[in-house]
């Protein structure tokens, strides 16, 4: 018994130890053979995954939480070679619902397999509806083929789709100029898009997950980008555009633009200007602003303001107390100012007049004389300090600088002095003018204009603070101006002047400069601001090119419009109601 | 044959003894290697279920992320401002007339807040657990609070 047994269990416990031993070997031989490195890259390839966690784009409100900007699903279409049937069926699908090259997606399609190709991207930003299109199809192939009858939609077999973000703007056109878009690279042009990109997209990140799920790891919190809550309110935006769009019609202007500001702040509550792009279809870029056209006028474009810039003359000139509103001036109709005459609006001499009649009717040669008496030094100063020729630091992307030429560069003339008093010969951009106005409408303390008042940072909202830009002039200097071109308002009963609202202001017509030297056509423009005991807001006008030219006839009439449904968006009652609560509460 | 012989065939145990004993002790092994074999299989199933619906959550929790993100987004093309006009106009509004309206005072009415999206803080404390000591606790320092526990109740008897 013992011998007919013993032999068996020694063959097995032999054969056993036999493969064992050829187990231990191979794997030993494996280990320090050629191919040990593929082979551990191969299982490494196999044991992992790439996964790219989307940070997503950080969304933008209204001051009252609105939302201007936000994220939606799009999908990545794209095919797994290894599964694909019928490149053909698929080219001709997606050429025909996505609107994708066919030869491209059949070349795309017909690739073979391998390890190096795995994957073809067909096309991107496809939309939840054409992908349950395309899902639907695949579905009902496969559903026709389970039960025996011949399928009839296109062979997609092998057609993946990825989701991910993408952003989105419910409001449309609204604000388009100020948000900017986002292209499909996922990064921010113009406007806020732009200058915030860095705080807004977030931090996306590949990284490598494992397949097996005994080793599965937790994902890394990969925060969104932060959110923006901006200055501007959306149904103010919604009605100056109005407004805008209205009057460029109305008075055949080649474009304009509208903004309205807290002279106490810098909060912007509505920027305007067009032409305006509907930033769900950036792919119209190009034939909405041809030739790199400034994206947003109010920050982009600079001009020569004309008149409105006068007010910044006065100013300088009462600040240093060369002239009050009572100086007299006779008007010859001609002053020579740098060799170079120069003449009031409508060539005529309007004789005795003082510093108040002549911002009243405008006159040039007045104007003209202030400067001579303040010199190019203090003059060129004071436009300094009133922030021209210099960014203002608003945070909208591609602000431009404008020009003031100043003694000592080259293309600067002794004549430069005389017209650049009555705004011409020098560009501005329309924030500057606000920025500058704020010093007049905030009893000299000038603000920087901006557009985002808070910023939310995961469980965090920090508000931004009003930033000073200096003191050009003095409290005294800017309530006397306020108070001038308010008389000038009501005495020449200018179509600016506001029911129940006390308003100052200031019209101007520049001429638009060409090549071949000034033209017929004019930048038209108001700039005004109220109630002018305690001023709430400023508004700026400027149609380029009206019919008519004059932007007492085209613009004041504008700001008038927006100032009508300004005060109640801002909930500021007529005068005589608003100091009759004020007396009664301070009783 | 002599006595150490004797002694040892006396103590010898019977073949089929001998036979049954190395089968049970090979079973044994078997029924061993097979109770661990099952109790590791059992585990590591376990295991990668719960690694699995861990992979199907995180896969969830992205589209529902995305799903939110894209509520938000129709929620505020559906109250767009030109929407909401519309609607506004439809229902027979109009714009308000600042010369014909009556301005009160509301005594303490702060007027219309702006936009307020942090978050309030959390209530939780940041010192409570989220897992029972059970889970956390080592064998040591379930010890030593059981000798603590023993040792209070004998001193207070």
């Amino acid at each position: 018994m013992k011998s007919e047994n013993s032999w068996r269990y020694s063959m097995m416990f032999t054969a056993f130890i036999g493969v064992g031993l050829v187990i231990a070997v191979q794997l030993v031989r494996l280990q320090f053979s050629p191919q040990a490195s593929s082979f551990i890259e191969q299982a490494a390839r196999y044991a992992w995954e790439p996964r790219l966690v989307n940070a997503p784009r950080g969304q933008i409100y209204d001051r009252w939480g609105n939302l201007l900007a936000g994220n939606r699903t799009v999908y990545e279409v794209g095919v797994e070679l290894a599964y694909v049937e019928d490149p053909q069926a698929i080219a001709f699908t997606i050429h025909g619902l996505l609107g994708e090259d066919y030869a491209r997606v059949l070349r795309l399609a017909s690739m073979e397999a391998s390890d190096e190709a795995v994957y073809n991207r067909l096309s991107d930003f496809t939309s939840v509806d054409n992908v349950e299109i395309l899902k639907n199809q695949i579905d009902q192939r496969r559903e026709d083929i389970r039960a025996s009858i011949p399928p009839t939609g296109p062979n997609l077999e092998g057609l993946v789709f990825r989701a991910h973000l993408a952003r989105s703007f419910p409001e449309g056109l609204l604000a388009a100029t100020i948000l900017g878009f986002v292209g499909q690279d996922e990064i921010g042009y113009h406007g806020i898009e732009e200058y915030y990109d860095e705080l807004l997209a977030g931090t996306s990140q590949e990284i490598w997950v494992p397949r097996d799920p005994n080793r599965v790891e937790e994902l890394p919190e990969i925060p969104p980008g932060d959110s923006l809550v901006l200055t501007i309110d959306r149904e103010l935006q919604a009605m100056v555009e109005e407004i805008l769009d209205n009057s460029v019609e109305e008075w055949d202007a080649a474009g304009g633009t509208i903004v309205v500001m807290d002279p106490n702040t810098g909060e912007i509550y509505a920027m305007a200007s067009t032409p305006h792009l509907n930033p769900n279809e950036f792919s119209n870029y190009d034939a909405v602003f041809p030739d790199n056209a400034p994206f947003n006028w109010a920050t982009s474009k600079s001009y020569e303001p004309g008149s409105v810039f006068k007010i910044f003359t006065m100013a300088a000139a009462i600040d240093l107390g060369l002239v009050t509103p009572e100086t007299p001036f006779f008007d010859t109709g001609e002053i020579i100012v740098g060799e170079i005459p120069i003449r009031n609006w409508d060539n005529n001499a309007w004789g005795p007049q003082n510093m108040l009649s002549c911002m009243q009717h405008s006159l040039n040669v007045c104007l003209a004389w202030v400067g001579t008496q303040l010199k190019a030094g203090n003059f060129y100063d004071y436009m300094r300090r009133f922030g021209f020729g210099h960014i203002t630091g608003i945070d909208i992307a591609g602000e431009a600088t404008g020009r003031l030429k100043e003694p000592g560069d080259g293309d600067w003339y002794p004549a430069d002095l005389g017209t650049n008093t009555f705004g011409q010969g020098i560009s501005v951009t329309p924030v500057q003018m606000l920025m500058a106005i704020s010093a007049i409408a905030n009893e000299g303390h000038m603000v920087t204009p901006h557009i985002v008042r808070s910023l939310v940072d995961g469980s965090n909202q920090f508000n931004i603070q009003p930033q000073f830009a200096g003191q050009p002039i003095s409290s005294e200097t800017a309530r006397i101006m306020t108070e001038m071109l308010t008389e000038t308002l009501e005495n020449k009963e200018s179509l600016a002047l506001v029911s129940g609202i006390r308003v100052a202001g200031k019209s101007g017509t520049g001429e638009i400069s060409t090549l071949d030297g000034y033209s017929d056509r004019t930048n038209a423009s108001f700039v005004g601001w109220g109630p002018v005991d305690d001023p709430q807001f400023i508004v700026y006008v400027w149609l380029e090119d009206p019919t008519p030219i004059w932007g007492s006839l085209v613009a004041a009439p504008v700001f008038k419009q927006v100032v009508e449904r300004l005060v109640v968006s801002l909930n500021l009652p007529p005068d005589n109601v608003r100091i009759g609560l004020l007396e009664d509460s301070s009783e | 044959m002599n006595n150490k012989q004797k002694i040892i065939q006396a103590y010898q145990q019977a073949p089929w003894r001998k036979q049954r004993q190395i089968i049970g002790i090979y079973s044994a092994g078997i029924v061993f290697t097979a109770l661990i074999a099952s109790i590791y299989l059992n585990v590591t199933a376990r295991s990668a279920t719960l690694g699995r619906e861990i992979q199907d959550m995180q896969v969830m929790k992205e589209e529902i992320e995305k799903e939110i993100e894209d509520l938000e987004t129709e929620l505020a093309t559906l109250t767009s401002a030109r929407v909401m006009e519309e609607r506004a106009r439809d229902l027979g509004f109009e714009y308000i007339n600042p010369a014909t309206s009556l301005y009160l005072p509301i005594p303490g009415y702060p007027g219309r807040q702006t936009a307020d999206l942090a978050p309030p803080p959390p209530t939780i404390s940041a010192t409570s657990q989220s897992l029972p000591p059970e889970f956390t606790m080592t064998l040591f320092d379930w010890a030593r609070e059981m000798i603590q526990q023993i040792s209070l109740q004998t001193g207070a008897n």
